[in-house]
């Protein structure tokens, strides 16, 4: 537990943040392939509090980053004026895993909360043009900054994901099926947040403060993330506001291409919707089989094997539309 | 077995009392909601136990529909049987979702 490394980390903190005072860590509501613990330190500046994300067990795709890299990636975003929370340090042996130090912001980040509770409703008025100036911004990050980001065909990236749950899914092999007989022309590539959607945001009565969740960052097609938070996953139940349940899709795309100069309209969304709905298909397949194969035992990863059939249906609901 | 409880009988009793007797007691944001996610599991295997529903397709149908997709090769059909498919799946796994779509 915490005592085996808690102190040692502590004093490390103290000597990196020249803190007059760390105090006990605890463990916060966090993903599910990494910790989340919490500390207070003081420094001659006043209270800093801050957020230490630990390696847990496995990683969800096999694509993800390494909490060094998702680190570096912050530290740009932070650089480039993307509102993250603050980086500070990357410590490579933290009770024997690796862990990153950055700012803990305040704020709502469950999904459910975001698009019902009334007090966040002029967030939510706010939402659809603020996640498009940042991801604008994201979109507009310097590669050379995250040589690291690789980049990978979509496509091939979610077959072999699903060749590796070694179980027939036909619903999601239309899925890639459709994707590969109407594949678009490709837009150059950006650095891409690679999860970005409610869910993945701090929320504020304000709207938008913080993205968070870097560890499946990329470079790709910029559509990729522009059409995430669409996919019905993420609307968290509210399905008629098609952009993450908080609002409609033409403001923000709208916003997006006034600020990026890309030409997309809403139609070119779909495919990559489609695309959305099978890469979380896929995603909730493998996060189960971290269960299935003792990498991480959950009862709240085992369940997603049995919650893809709503991705699935979603998927056969959107290709029904356009057959 | 033939002795009771069944099976069934039996995730359904343990379903009640982490819903009744445990979740009441729990304080913790992040365990109330790993006890919601169990429930949520139970719910779905005793909704499989009760299940007198027939497979649409068998596993060795599902794989060879799913090779022959892969292929290209996409029977004109599919569409419409793949709907059956994964609308029974989701009465077991999450009916209310299905809901979503009326």
């Amino acid at each position: 537990m915490v005592s085996e490394w808690g102190d040692e980390l502590r004093e490390r903190l103290a000597a990196l943040l020249g803190a007059d005072e760390v105090g006990s860590l605890w463990l916060l509501a966090g993903g599910a392939s990494k910790e989340a613990w919490a500390v207070d330190v003081r420094t001659a500046d006043g209270e800093l509090p801050l957020l230490v994300r630990r390696a847990a067990g496995g990683v969800i795709h096999t694509d993800t980053l390494s909490l060094e890299d998702e680190l570096r990636v912050l530290e740009a975003a932070h650089e480039a004026g993307v509102r993250v929370p603050r980086p500070y340090a990357y410590l490579d042996d933290v009770g024997g895993r690796e862990a990153f130090v950055v700012e803990r912001v305040e704020g709502e980040t469950i999904g459910r909360r975001i698009v019902r509770n009334p007090e966040l409703a002029a967030a939510r008025e706010a939402l659809p043009r603020q996640l498009a100036d940042e991801l604008a911004k994201v979109h507009a990050l310097a590669p050379e900054a995250v040589p690291f980001l690789r980049a990978r065909d979509v496509l091939e990236r979610f077959e072999v994901e699903l060749d590796s749950v070694d179980e027939p899914h036909p619903a999601i092999e239309l899925g890639l099926r459709w994707l590969r007989d109407h594949r678009p022309e490709p837009l150059d590539p950006v650095v891409s947040h690679g999860d970005f959607r409610i869910g993945n945001v701090v929320v504020s009565e304000q709207g938008l403060e913080y993205l968070l969740d870097w560890e499946f960052a990329h470079v790709g097609d910029p559509r990729e993330d522009v059409a995430w938070p669409l996919v019905r996953a993420w609307r968290f139940g509210v399905d008629e506001r098609r952009l993450g349940g908080v609002g409609e899709v033409e403001p923000y795309l709208e916003r997006y291409v006034e600020l990026t100069g890309r030409s997309i309209d809403a139609d070119d969304l779909f495919w990559w919707e489609v695309l959305g709905n099978v890469k979380w298909a896929t995603g909730a397949l493998t996060q189960s089989r971290r269960h299935l194969n003792r990498e991480e035992r959950s009862v709240e990863l085992a369940v997603l094997g049995r919650l893809a059939a709503e991705m699935e249906y979603e998927l056969l609901h959107l290709l029904e539309a356009v057959s | 077995m033939r002795d009771r409880p069944s099976a069934s009988e039996l995730v359904e009793a343990t379903r009640e009392f982490l819903e009744q007797e445990v979740l009441p007691t729990l304080a913790d944001q992040r365990l109330r909601f790993r006890a919601l996610v169990a429930i949520n599991a139970l719910g779905i295997a005793q909704r499989e136990l009760d299940s007198e529903e027939p497979e649409v397709l068998s596993t060795e149908e599902a794989a060879e529909l799913a090779r022959r997709i892969r292929g290209g090769d996409v029977p004109e059909d599919a569409p419409a049987l793949l709907e059956q498919e994964v609308a029974a799946k989701l009465r077991i796994a999450s009916p209310r979702y299905l809901d979503r779509y009326r």
